[in-house]
């Protein structure tokens, strides 16, 4: 049946579908027949908009404070965070926090069974047992709090020095930060400079005597990662970046090619 | 504050909120943006995230979920042609319906805590109050054609769409004899439609 010679049925269907009480074959047959049918998918839209509008007329109630604290710690670690939007978006940290959160629930309740079973006997069973789940509560809360802060502690880097390396008489070229938290060096490209496809960029330690020591090699990406310990940086003044052959060479021989980048260290308190 | 001055609010604040992006100068004034947009608009829709998860503190973690979502999509609500607050509404739904099937596979018993509330839901059922100076006009209209219903045709309707729930799942939840549900919402649906056709 062609629901376009029925507008009657088309309509009534099309708002049994935006309301979501059209199933199985009956929602599949409107489905079917909406794909080829604007007239039939305005109207489930028509339908479905105006059904969106009954998230307007719940009763308001005021949520606790908290949500807004929490919600602004969120996006703090997201804005801190060298992760891209896009992966928290797609579960992430808060997916693991709500692991973690569970698993803290169920050791409550573990907890509750077994010292309620001690109190079985006593008449101040009921009283307890209140008293008990009031505890658990208030401890689950500051579990979820306790968590809310190790995760978002864990996702914001730490920055303890950071290094501008520049060529001669050239703009700002890479920036390098160091996490002493995740012993990670940040370097991001800033200017245009892009080594040949035979030639690899290679990171070194000035230290303020003795020769420079390898920190690693760099990729061809705009942001690169190295670890590195805190030491290495620390002892450093000063950050070089040389031009050698593909893949680097070993740190014993010191840099081969031209220095392109150099920078003093800097620590940030 | 009359609703198209309000709508025009908070479209101003959702475009804030996106125009962070691309700009490292502008996260400043969108997370102001978001705060403002939380002022006006946390307590309709926690109401929103209560109405469709029933616990208070579920309904919280869903707020939170809600705003983040926000933040991080302000930009495609340009394309969405809907009235601010309704976007913003159906993306907490959204939020919720997942909270609740997150729940359910995570423990099979999760409907049980559900049945008494809704139940109470239903027999304790009181005309949506309606705050005029934030409705879209759509809503005015659902408004107004809902409380022509029945009250319980007019809940029956609420809850199938607010919860995602099917005939069979709402007789289940409501104690309710399957035919007396798909009664009442056919007629509760017809109802609406005659009225809603009044309203362009």
């Amino acid at each position: 049946m062609n629901l376009l010679d029925h507008p009657d049925l088309a309509d009534r269907l099309a708002a049994a579908y935006a309301l979501g009480t059209l199933r199985g074959g009956a929602r599949r047959r409107f489905e079917a027949q909406a794909r080829h049918s604007p007239a039939l998918r305005a109207a489930a839209l028509a339908w479905q908009e105006r059904f969106a509008a009954m998230t307007e007329l719940q009763q308001a109630q005021a949520p606790s404070a908290n949500v807004w604290k929490r919600i602004e710690n969120l996006i703090a670690a997201e804005q801190d965070s060298p992760v891209p939007p896009v992966a928290v978006v797609n579960g992430g940290w808060w997916r693991a926090l709500n692991v973690w959160r569970t698993a803290a629930l169920a050791g409550g309740l573990a907890t509750i069974a077994a010292v309620g079973a001690g109190f079985y006997l006593s008449d101040a069973l009921t009283v307890r047992q209140t008293q008990l789940a009031q505890l658990d509560r208030a401890r689950a809360g500051l579990a979820q709090e306790n968590a809310r802060l190790v995760s978002r502690l864990q996702a914001t880097p730490e920055i303890r020095y950071v290094a501008v390396l520049s060529g001669e008489g050239s703009a700002a070229s890479m920036l390098v930060t160091f996490d002493p938290k995740h012993n990670t060096l940040t370097l991001k490209r800033i200017g245009a400079f892009q080594e040949g496809p035979d030639k690899s960029l290679q990171l070194w330690a000035l230290p303020a005597s003795g020769a420079p020591r390898s920190l690693g090699v760099l990729g061809t990406e705009a942001v690169v990662k190295l670890p590195a310990a805190e030491n290495q940086i620390g002892a450093a003044p000063a950050l070089a970046v040389s031009l050698e052959p593909k893949g680097g060479v070993p740190s014993e021989r010191g840099p081969t090619g031209p220095v392109l980048f150099k920078g003093p260290v800097l620590p940030t308190t | 504050m009359d609703p198209t001055s309000q709508e025009q609010r908070l479209i101003a604040l959702l475009d804030r909120i996106a125009a962070r992006a691309g700009q490292a100068g502008r996260h400043a004034d969108s997370e102001i943006a978001l705060r403002e947009l939380y002022d006006l608009t946390s307590s309709r829709l926690y109401g929103v995230a209560l109405r469709v998860v029933v616990n208070r503190e579920w309904a919280e973690d869903v707020l939170q979920e809600a705003y983040l979502n926000i933040w991080r999509i302000a930009g495609n609500y340009r394309a969405a042609l809907s009235p601010p607050l309704a976007w913003m509404g159906v993306i907490v739904r959204s939020r919720a319906l997942d909270f609740l099937r997150r729940r359910a596979s995570e423990r099979a018993d999760a409907g049980v805590d559900l049945d008494g509330a809704l139940a109470e839901t239903v027999a304790g059922d009181s005309p949506d109050p309606l705050d005029a100076s934030q409705a879209s006009e759509q809503a005015w209209a659902l408004h107004e054609c809902l409380r022509q219903l029945e009250a319980r045709q007019r809940e029956l309707v609420s809850l199938a769409y607010l919860r995602d729930l099917s005939h069979g799942e709402l007789a289940e939840r409501l104690r309710l004899p399957l035919g007396t549900v798909k009664t009442w919402i056919r007629r509760g649906l017809e109802q609406l439609r005659g009225c809603m056709s009044q309203y362009a």
